[in-house]
């Protein structure tokens, strides 16, 4: 019998800080879609979904395609360090024409699956000029739904999706920190989209926030309003008889919610394809009179701008 | 830039009418027939610090009920607190059995009495405790108080009575018991029930 002796190193120290920021995997809207088409399958609204997963495998390819975006320099990203502010500020950071780039390929990528009256939105897009896309998406980084082209926003949303990706990526950890704002993402401070109760090593159990833009995480515990942060009067709904890896974390302070995704309930999650899926949350919650408090991109809910 | 507090959004059963899935030509009509049958279900976590010993991990309590006033709230899981910098979401086997001993059948729920030689507890009041409780302690602190040692040096001590209080408890517990055991000059004082 040979007897093993454990090298230095084999045992992974105990502490081990988990970390504050998660960048997305370079495979995010791959899985995404793969993930749609899943939830998809004797879901009501299949064919939705189905076209969800579309459009996701297009960002894909499109964040593929995208040449290398220009970014903050190093004396920029100090001093938002410095100030405690993210660098890629959604609403102020001067946009590059890649992510219109981005848009064509992905409407072009879609368009053969797309519904007449989707059909229709690609076509405003694709004839639009640069500008009024432009414009479009300020409206939507900015919720100014009422200004918003409804059936056209979905594909702004994902074009600017792919285009924050690739800067936040390209930007790498060592850029970001934490900021003044817990509540929004440190990266590109847009709202998140839902939370991830994530599993395994250091992150086992622990909360991250989902940027509804950039796909970035952050952490912030857990039973906190992700909206006021008041620890007082939260509760988690669920759907009676669901697998309860989807409930809603909800704040009597400020009446708000925001979903969160258990992975230990069901470990492939993932926060804008199962929020889709689970509209029927947000519509019990909304007649419990709860607010949703982030977007999701991909659903823009009614031509009213959010209160 | 918005300076304004954070924006709320609706997604409701008549918005969805409007929404940029119907724009995009899909219809909302079967999944909303489908919301009908659905019920919510209401839970809590709750944070809370492990009552066995000193090192005081922290805990989720997982609860179950709606705060309806006929209705019992019941805890349902408890696990350690990823969170907390102590224990970062683990506990030992004792933190782990915490759920049985919240649903324990022998919790004591009220106050009882054992009389010396005898075997059998019997429930008393809340009142005959505290009485009780009050009347032995002056007797043992007035025939063992030591006010002076030999030398003749103020002391101020009680040796024949010790005190063991709760290891999970507040900063603000904390300083009122020992408050309460310095004044009274025990100075056998543990908040740890050992390990």
């Amino acid at each position: 019998m040979t007897a093993s002796i454990i090298q230095p190193g084999e045992i992974q120290p105990a502490g081990v800080e988990a970390p504050f920021i998660r960048l997305p995997e370079q495979a995010i809207f791959s899985r995404r879609s793969e993930r749609f088409k899943f939830l998809a399958q004797g879901h009501a609204m299949a064919d939705y979904l189905k076209f969800m997963a579309h459009i996701a495998a297009a960002q894909q390819q499109a964040l593929a395609a995208m040449p290398q975006p220009s970014l903050p320099d190093a004396g920029q990203l100090s001093l938002c360090r410095q100030h405690g502010m993210p660098p890629l500020t959604a609403q102020s950071w001067p946009r590059e024409r890649d992510w219109q780039v981005a848009l064509r390929q992905i409407v072009g990528e879609v368009q053969p699956d797309a519904r007449q009256a989707t059909r229709s939105a690609i076509e405003r897009l694709a004839s639009a000029d640069s500008n009024w896309l432009e414009a479009q998406a300020g409206h939507l980084l900015a919720s100014r739904y009422d200004q918003l082209d409804l059936a056209a926003a979905p594909f702004i949303g994902a074009a600017l999706q792919v285009y924050w990706v690739a800067m936040a990526t390209a930007l790498g950890l060592s850029a970001f920190g934490r900021t003044d704002n817990p509540t929004l993402c440190p990266v590109c401070a847009s709202a998140p989209v839902a939370s991830v109760v994530r599993i395994g090593g250091e992150e086992q159990g622990l909360r991250y926030l989902h940027c509804s833009l950039c796909e970035a995480e952050w952490h912030m515990v857990r039973v906190k309003c992700s909206s006021c942060e008041s620890t007082k009067g939260i509760a988690y709904f669920a759907v009676e008889g669901s697998s309860g890896a989807v409930k809603a974390e909800t704040c009597d302070e400020c009446h708000s919610y925001l979903k969160v995704m258990y992975m230990e309930r069901d470990h492939l999650v993932d926060p804008v394809a199962d929020d889709l899926a689970t509209l029927a949350l947000d519509i019990l919650l909304d007649e419990k009179g709860y607010m949703r408090s982030g977007p999701n991109l991909l659903l823009i809910p009614s031509a009213d701008s959010p209160t | 830039m918005q300076v304004t507090r954070r924006q709320f959004f609706k997604i409701c059963a008549a918005g969805l009418g409007s929404s940029s899935l119907v724009m995009m030509g899909f219809s909302p009509t079967e999944a909303l027939a489908e919301v009908r049958q659905y019920k919510l279900s209401r839970t809590t976590e709750t944070r809370n610090t492990c009552p066995y010993c000193s090192v005081g991990c922290g805990i989720l309590m997982y609860g179950l009920g709606d705060k309806a006033k006929n209705v019992q709230a019941e805890i349902i899981h408890i696990e350690g607190d990823p969170d907390h910098p102590v224990n970062r979401g683990t506990l030992c086997p004792k933190g782990a059995g915490l759920l049985d001993f919240v649903h324990s059948p022998n919790r004591l729920r009220y106050p009882e009495y054992r009389a010396a030689g005898s075997n059998e507890w019997k429930r008393i009041s809340w009142d005959e405790a505290f009485t009780r409780i009050a009347r032995l302690v002056k007797d043992d602190r007035d025939k063992n108080f030591i006010a002076k040692n030999a030398d003749g040096a103020t002391v101020n001590r009680w040796l024949s009575t010790g005190f063991l209080a709760a290891s999970a408890s507040s900063n603000e517990s904390g300083y009122l018991t020992h408050k309460v055991v310095r004044s009274l000059g025990i100075l056998g004082f543990d908040n740890q029930a050992r390990v």
